[in-house]
């Protein structure tokens, strides 16, 4: 049994037609890279899997529950975080507000905080300051923090390296790295080098259906499956 | 003349009772307007049923006080009551918020804005006539203040008290307590429980509450049940001022300050909302003290809540702490 297995999944915006029956699969403990130009639907899959756009057809579980149809909140109390595209802060709540928001159990706060601290110090440091006034990096670390509290079995990243200057990308990869000893990842990354670096195995989108999948382990960046889908 | 007038205005006694007039309809203002600007900084609702909602809490909390004081009971104890009106109007209210946001205000989520201010104006003008239907049945004239309400306030809050070299009315040191009472218990849910955290977290980004695992929709619900229970407990606040009263017009008189303060302090911040109560009440206490004392002129209240709303429009057209987006579903 996968942890998360989509079959034939379609979603539509409006009359738009982004994914075309995705099929794919995430085992516990692994982290998946889901790859693609801009614009194939790799976004689009995070958020159907959260129900944020539900989709129209196709089969969505997790540990074995249909998540089709349930409430978005649902599906985050069934163990689904999600460190979305832009980070998206609580940018006037406090770091530690936001932190707090995302941990489900009140009793839990003290521990949470500790956990996001202990694997980001920076944020301690910055624990009373209005998240919109953080750097880029540290928002980032922020974001990365408020899924490891969650209390998460399974992270959906969403391009955690967009945007970022390479060495602040090094500390996020490394920060990533950490968490995925501890949570399995579905991560969504343009930085091809990034996403093999940290992926057990990958899924390449194209035109909203899955096109290609394997262990990263026997490819490269410049392997010719990338080559042909990735480039612009 | 201006220069003694001004010598006159600058006066601890003149001063002073002007500063506690202005606090005194700053809290006014504040009870009016911080319902609206919860469930507009959260929801994105414009909720133009705001007015007559405060308008039923006038009439509720009247109703209590007028089958509960007889002509012999005590200052104290009708004082009691009064506090007591309000927590049932502010729980009755909250419940009928809850029940209308249930039923026909969350299917209008996924509409346009406009759908929601139709719906809203149309729920103002159903509770005015079903008001005006009861009132008739028990032979009470919608048009004017319900005296017999007003009659069941103590006689001290009808007397001046000297500060000092000021005198000022009993009335405004208890509309002060009780827009302080607003304003502290409102800050205190927002940021010191684990609800008020959600809810300030869904007012800046509901999808993103919801995918940790908030459920944003019942936060919606309470945010506008709480809404609607603050326009109840101002009602009833405002139902024994001889300036406002208990009457089926109080659902206008209130709705346009009340929309004037949030738009002054920026659309759907708390904060703003305190600060803009401030500038409107002191403006109009000063302005109506040069208008009665130097120059007779008595359409004044109305012109300076416009002059301000004008003034801030121009200068900073998002409001005092306004931001540029708000709510959201």
């Amino acid at each position: 049994m996968s942890l998360l297995e989509l079959g034939g999944v379609h979603t539509y915006y409006g009359d738009s037609h982004i994914l075309e029956g995705v099929d794919l699969s995430v085992e516990e403990g692994e982290v998946v890279a889901l790859a693609g130009r801009n614009g194939v639907g790799k976004t689009t899959t995070l958020r159907t899997i959260l129900q944020l756009t539900p989709p129209r057809e196709g089969s969505i579980t997790f540990r074995d529950e249909s998540l089709v149809g349930l409430e978005t909140h649902e599906v985050a109390t069934r163990g689904l975080g999600w460190i979305p595209e832009d980070r998206r802060m609580f940018s006037q709540l406090s770091v530690e507000e936001n932190l707090r928001a995302a941990i489900p159990d009140p009793d839990d706060v003290s521990d949470g905080l500790q956990l996001a601290f202990d694997s980001f110090p920076i944020l301690e440091e910055r624990r009373g300051q209005d998240a919109g006034t953080l750097s880029g990096g540290q928002q980032q670390m922020l974001a990365i923090a408020r899924g490891l509290v969650g209390d998460n079995d399974l992270l959906l990243v969403d391009e955690p390296s967009e945007g970022l200057a390479p060495q602040i990308v090094a500390d996020v990869a490394e920060a990533l790295s950490k968490a995925s000893e501890e949570v399995t990842m579905l991560l969504v990354e343009q930085n091809l080098p990034l996403a093999l670096d940290l992926a057990d195995r990958f899924y390449i989108l194209d035109k909203g259906r899955v096109v290609d999948d394997g262990e990263t382990a026997a490819v490269t960046a410049d392997d010719e499956r990338f080559r042909r889908y990735l480039s612009a | 003349m201006i220069v003694e007038a001004l010598a006159e205005f600058l006066t601890l006694g003149e001063l002073g009772g002007v500063i506690v007039n202005g606090l005194a309809k700053s809290a006014l203002y504040v009870m009016i307007a911080s319902g609206l600007t919860l469930i507009f900084g959260l929801m994105g609702v414009l909720n133009f049923a705001h007015g007559s909602l405060t308008m039923v809490g006038a009439y509720l909390g009247g109703l209590l006080m007028v089958v509960t004081v007889t002509g012999g009971t005590a200052p104290l104890t009708r004082l009691g009551l009064f506090f007591v009106a309000i927590v049932v109007v502010f729980a009755l209210l909250t419940m009928l918020g809850g029940a209308i946001e249930t039923t026909i205000i969350r299917p209008l989520y996924d509409r346009p804005p406009i759908y929601q201010i139709l719906l809203t104006f149309g729920l103002t003008l159903v509770i005015e006539e079903v008001v005006r239907i009861v009132l008739g049945v028990y032979g009470l004239q919608p048009l004017s203040d319900w005296q017999a309400a007003l009659a069941t306030k103590p006689q001290f809050l009808r007397e001046p008290v000297a500060l000092g070299p000021v005198s000022v009315g009993w009335m405004s040191l208890f509309q002060i307590l009780l827009g302080t009472i607003t304003v502290v218990g409102i800050w205190a849910f927002l940021t010191k429980t684990r609800y008020g955290l959600y809810i300030r977290a869904g007012s800046e980004d509901a999808e993103m509450a919801s995918a940790l695992g908030i459920d944003v929709r019942q936060v919606f619900t309470v945010v506008f049940a709480l809404g609607i229970g603050l326009a109840g407990a101002a009602g009833t606040l405002l139902m024994w001022d001889p300036t406002w009263g208990a009457s089926v017009p109080l659902a206008a008189e209130t709705l346009l300050p009340a929309f004037i303060v949030v738009i002054v302090g920026g659309l759907g911040t708390f904060r703003g909302t305190v600060v803009a109560a401030l500038v409107v009440g002191m403006a109009d206490a000063v302005t109506t003290w040069w208008f009665q004392n130097v120059i007779e002129f008595t359409g004044l209240p109305e012109i300076v809540l416009f002059l301000v709303l004008v003034v801030t429009l121009i200068v900073r057209p998002q409001g005092l702490f306004g931001v540029e987006e708000v709510g959201g579903h």
